[in-house]
């Protein structure tokens, strides 16, 4: 009678966790897009600001937030600063994301740039799934009363006494096959002060980052 | 046995008939005129679609080619349209929603020190272009619009909207033209990839969806 019982339950077991079960692809397959931008972010132990900022709603097509006047804790000011994202929220096939800005003065004039575009985009279809940071750009940039010319994606500078800065910052992410996204900071500064172990990251300053994923 | 064998071969020639005649029903329509500009958003459809993205235009040229970084010289936007292809009386496609958010930031086209602002206020009308070389499809759209910088209203504009694959920057294409301001941003240069008057993308991209779901 015990034994039967068990049986029972073993073929039952075996007939209903079978339709249950969903396959990790299957899972993978369900579809979505992200896009986000903003304008400046400053990050630091007092100070955790982004504006302008744009992000997807779940479901959304189109985001965007603008100031014609940005400045965060004496760090960064801009004009005209616009962070636009936009995307299929339903279909989730694509996305793309912005940040504009023009005017742009960081550190009290250290680091310098008359307009900002930093721009992402994301696509996937039964061909792959793809992402670039096309349409990104510098103008006019002046790093310490130097001139830098249309610096290539991911191009450090130091920045003595301050830390470093990344120019053009492209940071890929995905399988490139049912997944991609790509996140661009135009400027991205890392404080850094000298502590008792070298070195030490107190905080960061991102003008110009926009995002944008499919998967 | 042989009825049944008539009956399949006339049902197969009946199926070529209607496949061949179908084919040639959508070549006579999509084929340019003759001695006319080859692809020009001249001919349209309400069917349901929606075209969503946003990108970067370098106009003047429109070209696929950034201008100097140091120019300043471009456009960017975000711009979706939502049609489940209805007309009204006049056989007005009508649009169910869209957005529009354009900043040109030409130095010449500042207003008051500020990158000329455009926000669509209403969409009204949608229809897919059938005689473009847009690969994966175009559509033209507009409604009304407000110049964030001066406050002027209810101005009528419409777009030229094209997606020519993957990936946006160098082949899709998208225009803008508000004629009550002189505004427009078109490239009406038939020999200009993807279509004209669509200026091409150089950063960004514009997906057609054939649904508006």
């Amino acid at each position: 009678m015990k034994i039967d019982s068990i049986r029972r339950a073993i073929r039952f077991a075996g007939f209903v966790l079978p339709l249950t079960w969903v396959p990790g692809s299957m899972a993978g397959q369900m579809r979505a897009a992200q896009a986000q931008s903003f304008g400046v972010g400053v990050t630091t132990a007092t100070v955790n600001q982004q504006a302008p900022s744009a992000v997807l709603p779940a479901g959304g097509t189109m985001a965007q937030d603008q100031a014609s006047n940005v400045a965060i804790a004496d760090m960064v000011t801009a004009q005209d600063a616009f962070a636009i994202v936009a995307a299929d929220g339903t279909d989730a096939s694509d996305a793309v994301s912005s940040a504009t800005l023009e005017q742009v003065s960081i550190l009290n004039g250290l680091i310098t740039a008359d307009g900002i575009v930093a721009m992402a985009s994301s696509t996937v279809d039964g061909a792959g799934a793809n992402s670039n940071a096309e349409g990104s750009s510098l103008a006019n940039l002046v790093v310490n009363g130097v001139a830098v010319s249309d610096p290539a994606p991911n191009t450090r500078m130091d920045l003595p006494g301050v830390g470093y800065v990344v120019f053009n910052e492209q940071i890929p992410t995905g399988d490139g096959v049912t997944s991609s996204g790509m996140t661009v900071n135009m400027i991205h500064v890392v404080l850094q002060q000298l502590g008792l172990f070298g070195y030490e990251t107190t905080g960061e300053i991102i003008v110009g980052s926009a995002s944008s994923g499919v998967n | 046995m042989s009825n049944p064998r008539l009956l399949a071969g006339l049902t197969a020639t009946a199926a070529i008939a209607l496949v061949v005649g179908s084919c040639e029903a959508n070549r006579n329509a999509l084929a340019p005129k003759v001695g006319g500009p080859r692809f020009h958003f001249g001919a349209f459809e309400c069917i349901p679609f929606k075209m969503t993205g946003g990108g970067r235009i370098d106009f003047p040229p429109g070209t696929a080619d950034k201008n100097p970084p140091a120019s300043h010289t471009c456009e960017t936007f975000g711009a979706h349209v939502i049609t489940s292809g209805q007309t009204d009386a006049n056989g007005t496609c009508l649009a169910d929603k869209g957005e529009l958010e354009w900043i040109d930031h030409r130095p010449e086209m500042q207003i008051n020190g500020h990158p000329l602002n455009l926000h669509a206020t209403a969409v009204t009308f949608a229809e897919v272009a059938t005689d473009t070389d847009c690969r994966d499809g175009a559509a033209h759209w507009g409604g009304k619009l407000r110049v964030q910088n001066t406050g002027q209203e209810d101005l009528d504009f419409e777009v030229w909207d094209c997606d020519n694959g993957e990936p946006g920057a160098g082949h899709d294409g998208f225009a803008i033209s508000v004629p009550e301001i002189g505004y427009e941003v078109k490239c009406p240069d038939p020999s200009l990839p993807p279509a004209e008057p669509t200026c091409t993308l150089t950063g960004g991209n514009r997906q057609f969806h054939p649904t508006h779901l």
